[in-house]
């Protein structure tokens, strides 16, 4: 990994995550910083991260690096923690019962891969699948049914669905330009994942995906 | 044979020399790197920290930081005339213009009064914009050194944070003295 990725590139792209990620834009802009709980994701995040080779800690933090480079790989470190709990952070709901819900669905979700131990590109694949579905769920779903109606149909199934969820569903909407943001931010954070200095594939396991699947016939 | 020894000594410090500069670029670029990481952070904590709502407030705050922001004297100067002929709105417009990055305790000072005056009431008093006014003094106190704040204006009848945010306060509040007949005949300040 060259200096200029790892001291300029990677703190760069991370903080610009962690400011872009606590933007909402509603009657006035307010930045959200991550909750506490959010953080602790983030940090299980990482710790996922560096089980799986996506992140390889020695890389940026090690006794044979200068003081200089353990300092910009300790930076690398903190905004990257700090960009992991502001991208779950931006992904929860803001309010009610899918708030508590996607609580706990990242913590299960992260305890989970860290106990499946999946390599970096599984690893990598399998957040940008579970990024994208809490986006949609949060910034499409949630928003299109807690919105003000337009038509009178609309507006009826809304009354019914709060009054069966007893409101527990329906979420403050923010300005549109939330959601491009939010997706901008994602984006960005993912490919801060990808440009991670990694460990390097282990060359058994390359030779054997290479190989492709051992089928085995049963006669 | 001098030339083929330069030419070896020269062959050998080449890359010694290459090396050199190589450390010396990546070291220049590791603490560049490190510096701006440090200002952006700072930068993004100070965000979160005031909340900036318009691009003005951004580089007014900034500015601030460094002690180089000032405010347009002419539009203070304007929203002062406003103010003094009760033209509390148009006052608040002009001061908003003087002071477009909300950093100047005096300019704050005079907003929170243009809105206790405005709110002010022989029988009530406004409490949207004796709200609104103590929101805009307490911008005032956390602006100014120490959270003092004293304004010599001689038409003015409350020249402390503190006599105006009681009054402000005052009037918030429900209370026995709201039921005096004798508060006809207070008198705005």
């Amino acid at each position: 990994m060259t200096a200029v990725r790892e001291a300029i590139g990677l703190p760069v792209v991370f903080l610009t995550v962690l400011l872009l990620g606590g933007i909402r834009i509603g009657d006035s802009i307010v930045l959200v910083e991550p909750s506490v709980f959010a953080l602790v994701l983030g940090l299980l995040l990482l710790r996922v991260l560096v089980q799986s080779g996506a992140l390889a800690p020695e890389r940026l933090m090690s006794p044979s690096r200068s003081a200089l480079a353990n300092l910009n790989g300790f930076v690398v470190l903190v905004s990257l923690w700090a960009a992991a709990g502001q991208t779950i952070a931006l992904l929860i709901p803001e309010s009610g019962l899918p708030r508590l819900i996607a609580n706990v669905f990242f913590l299960v979700l992260l305890l989970n891969t860290a106990a499946a131990a999946p390599d970096r590109l599984r690893l990598l694949r399998s957040l940008t699948v579970t990024f994208g579905a809490a986006f949609i769920v949060k910034f499409v779903v949630l928003y299109e049914l807690s919105a003000p109606g337009t038509g009178r149909l609309k507006r009826v199934l809304q009354a019914m669905l709060e009054g069966i969820t007893l409101g527990v569903l329906t979420q403050d909407v923010p300005h549109r330009a939330t959601g491009y943001l939010a997706l901008f931010t994602v984006a960005l954070f993912l490919v801060g994942l990808v440009v991670l200095p990694h460990r390097p594939r282990h060359p058994a396991s390359k030779s054997k995906e290479l190989r492709g699947p051992i089928y085995r016939i049963e006669l | 044979m001098g030339n083929g020894q330069n030419r070896t000594s020269g062959g050998r410090a080449g890359p010694r020399a290459d090396n050199t500069n190589r450390d010396m670029r990546e070291t220049t670029t590791r603490a560049a790197g490190l510096g701006l990481a440090v200002v952006y952070g700072t930068f993004i904590g100070w965000l979160y920290t005031r909340q900036p709502q318009t691009i003005a407030e951004v580089t007014g705050g900034l500015s601030a930081a460094i002690g180089a922001y000032r405010i347009d004297e002419q539009g203070f100067a304007d929203g002062l005339r406003f103010f003094r002929n009760d033209q509390f709105a148009e006052a608040r417009t002009a001061f908003a213009r003087a002071d477009p990055a909300v950093r100047d305790a005096r300019t704050q000072f005079y907003v929170a009064y243009s809105y206790y005056r405005e709110g002010w009431g022989r029988l009530y008093h406004d409490d949207r914009l004796y709200a609104e006014g103590l929101a805009a003094l307490n911008r005032a106190v956390a602006l100014a050194p120490g959270g003092r704040l004293v304004v010599d204006d001689p038409n003015l009848r409350i020249h402390t944070a503190e006599e105006l945010k009681a009054e402000l306060e005052a009037g918030l509040r429900v209370d026995t003295s709201d039921f005096n007949p004798m508060r006809l005949f207070r008198e705005r300040k």
